[in-house]
């Protein structure tokens, strides 16, 4: 009744399936101020949809609920434009970059396993990272000691590159070359993992720029933004992969899920948020990455492309 | 030709004759797959016994395939894929009997009907070379895992429903008169289809009849697909600033509210 078939996936969908999960990913976008790709990418492999489609449709849901979020943080003052500016510019290079490397990896059949390694690495690291984070924060709460004095010395390495750039939003005066190389790689990842990238860019702007707390989430959605409507370009140009109706069924409810999530995130202490954020990070990754490990049910995969 | 009368002979040959109750299948937003019936009638004086095998094939499609190996006895990889060509991307058989019944393992290899006897080849990975004193001999790299990943292939096919062989999928609804059903899937390759309908008797095939099928989008769902592959740049930029725009306005939306 209402199932929809997708003109380039060439698959049947559950249209209010979709809409419920795009909703459900963008409120956890909004919630933690990320894009959600990472959930989003491997639940849509696993409902049937072609993984190079997944992965160049999601740009488009990134995108869309990032600008809904981005919106509101605009307001705050709490985005870093010139910053934004110099990720994304990395950003640019390392779609460009990561859109080529993928379609090279499909055409070698790796695609999956770069895809699956990918994820249990960074999301696996990341998780446990922010998990034990977040649980010694909690538990110093509950004990009622002080927090840890915070290391305000800013590494050396951030001050002896050239080309310094002021940043007054962010209270910086650094090089651009770290914001730049982390842009790249997070253009990279964007393009082969099918995620935004605020996961890693989060936390390298806290914790290698040192940016203050009330900028970062903003300007990390604001390179998300510019990072994935480049990609989703370059997708559909490069490999004809994006499927616009699947786009969008996932992003008219990712754009309220973003809005109500946004919301609801004053509610919750945040390092509450971090840890239950950290958890879903690290299942993702061990779910993704497992698959490595397990002895196949079936010894042989059909590829999508005829790769002639 | 078999579509020609007859000539008069001590003894009428036998005729096969079909027809499929839609000749276009129309891929919309609804579209769920769609089941295709088949009549024909066999013409036979001399009343023969006779079978019926009806062949289904979609458009060609090249197979990549790759097989999981353990490196290290750790990790599973994927192997370097195979292409496989002569691979249709839909094949179905329907026969009044198991095909092995009603001919011989000949026959059917020249016909090409079964899913065993489908002409599927890796060409990239044979070269030929001399063996045993036998000049030209065609050897596959893949050495005897060959039927492995042949057997691979049509297992991976029958499960995504497109491959399918009905052993009593060709039914005698009333003297001379036979019906069949051909089910496509929701994936079912876009394309020309043909349908082989053939008569035999006595192990020999003695009549056929082909008929056309097409698969294709039409609506909204042939224009965004034409739109994707023609114009590409336009077309991600058209899906990028569908995004934005959401984006936007759900913003301003809740903002009002």
């Amino acid at each position: 009744m209402f199932d929809f078939y997708l003109p380039i996936a060439e698959v049947s969908v559950n249209a209010p399936l979709l809409v419920g999960l795009g909703a459900a990913v963008g409120f956890i976008s909004g919630l933690f101020g990320i894009g959600g790709g990472f959930l989003m990418t491997p639940v849509l492999v696993f409902l049937g949809i072609p993984a190079p489609v997944a992965v160049a449709s999601m740009a488009s849901h990134v995108a869309a609920s990032s600008t809904s979020s981005v919106i509101s943080y605009t307001r705050a003052r709490a985005v870093d434009f010139r910053m934004g500016g110099v990720l994304a510019a990395g950003g640019a290079v390392g779609s460009v970059m990561g859109v080529e490397i993928f379609r090279w990896l499909r055409l070698l059949g790796q695609a999956d396993l770069v895809v699956s390694l990918s994820y249990l690495i960074f999301l696996g690291v990341i998780g446990g990272l922010m998990l034990t984070e977040s649980l010694g924060s909690i538990l110093r709460a509950r004990r009622g000691d002080p927090a840890p004095p915070r290391r305000d010395k800013r590494p050396p390495w951030l001050y002896g590159l050239p080309l310094k750039v002021r940043f007054p939003r962010s209270r910086l005066y650094i090089s651009i070359i770290p914001p730049i190389a982390l842009g790249v790689f997070v253009g990279v990842l964007s393009a082969i993992m099918g995620v935004g990238g605020g996961f890693v860019l989060v936390p390298a702007m806290v914790y290698l720029l040192r940016m203050p707390a009330g900028v970062v989430v903003g300007t990390s959605l604001f390179q998300i933004i510019i990072t994935t409507t480049l990609t989703s370009v370059l997708q559909a140009g490069r490999n004809q992969t994006v499927d616009i109706v699947l786009a969008t069924l996932l992003l008219v409810g990712g754009v309220l899920g973003a809005q109500l999530g946004a919301k609801a995130s004053s509610r919750f202490r945040a390092e509450e948020l971090r840890a239950v954020l950290a958890l879903m990070v690290l299942a993702v990754g061990l779910r993704m990455g497992l698959g490595l490990f397990l002895t196949p049910d079936e010894p042989f995969v059909l590829m999508m492309g005829n790769g002639g | 030709m078999t579509d020609l009368p007859a000539p008069p002979a001590a003894v009428a040959p036998a005729a096969v004759s079909a027809a499929l109750t839609t000749t276009s299948v129309r891929v919309t937003s609804g579209f769920r797959g769609a089941r295709i019936v088949l009549y024909g009638a066999v013409f036979d004086p001399a009343q023969r016994p006779s079978d019926v095998v009806v062949i289904v094939r979609g458009p060609e499609q090249p197979v990549r395939i790759a097989r999981k190996v353990q490196v290290a006895n750790l990790l599973w990889l994927n192997s370097r894929p195979v292409v496989f060509r002569g691979a249709p991307g839909f094949y179905m058989t329907a026969s009044t009997r198991p095909l092995d019944e009603i001919a011989g393992f000949a026959v059917l290899r020249r016909l090409g009907a079964g899913i065993d006897h489908l002409a599927i080849e890796a060409p990239a990975e044979q070269r030929i070379e001399t063996r045993y004193g036998v000049k030209d001999m065609v050897v596959s790299r893949l050495g005897a895992d060959y039927f492995d990943w042949r057997q691979a292939v049509v297992r991976l096919k029958e499960k995504a429903q497109l491959y399918a062989s009905a052993d009593r999928g060709v039914v005698f609804v009333d003297k001379g008169l036979f019906k069949s059903e051909i089910d496509l899937p929701t994936d079912a390759p876009i394309g020309r289809y043909e349908a082989q309908i053939i008569l035999f008797q006595n192990g020999q095939p003695v009549s056929q009849r082909v008929r056309e099928l097409t698969v294709e989008k039409v609506g909204a769902e042939r224009a965004l697909y034409l739109f994707a592959h023609r114009r590409p740049w336009s077309y991600g930029l058209a899906s990028v600033a569908i995004a934005l725009a959401a984006g936007w306005a759900a913003s301003a939306a809740f903002r009002r509210a």
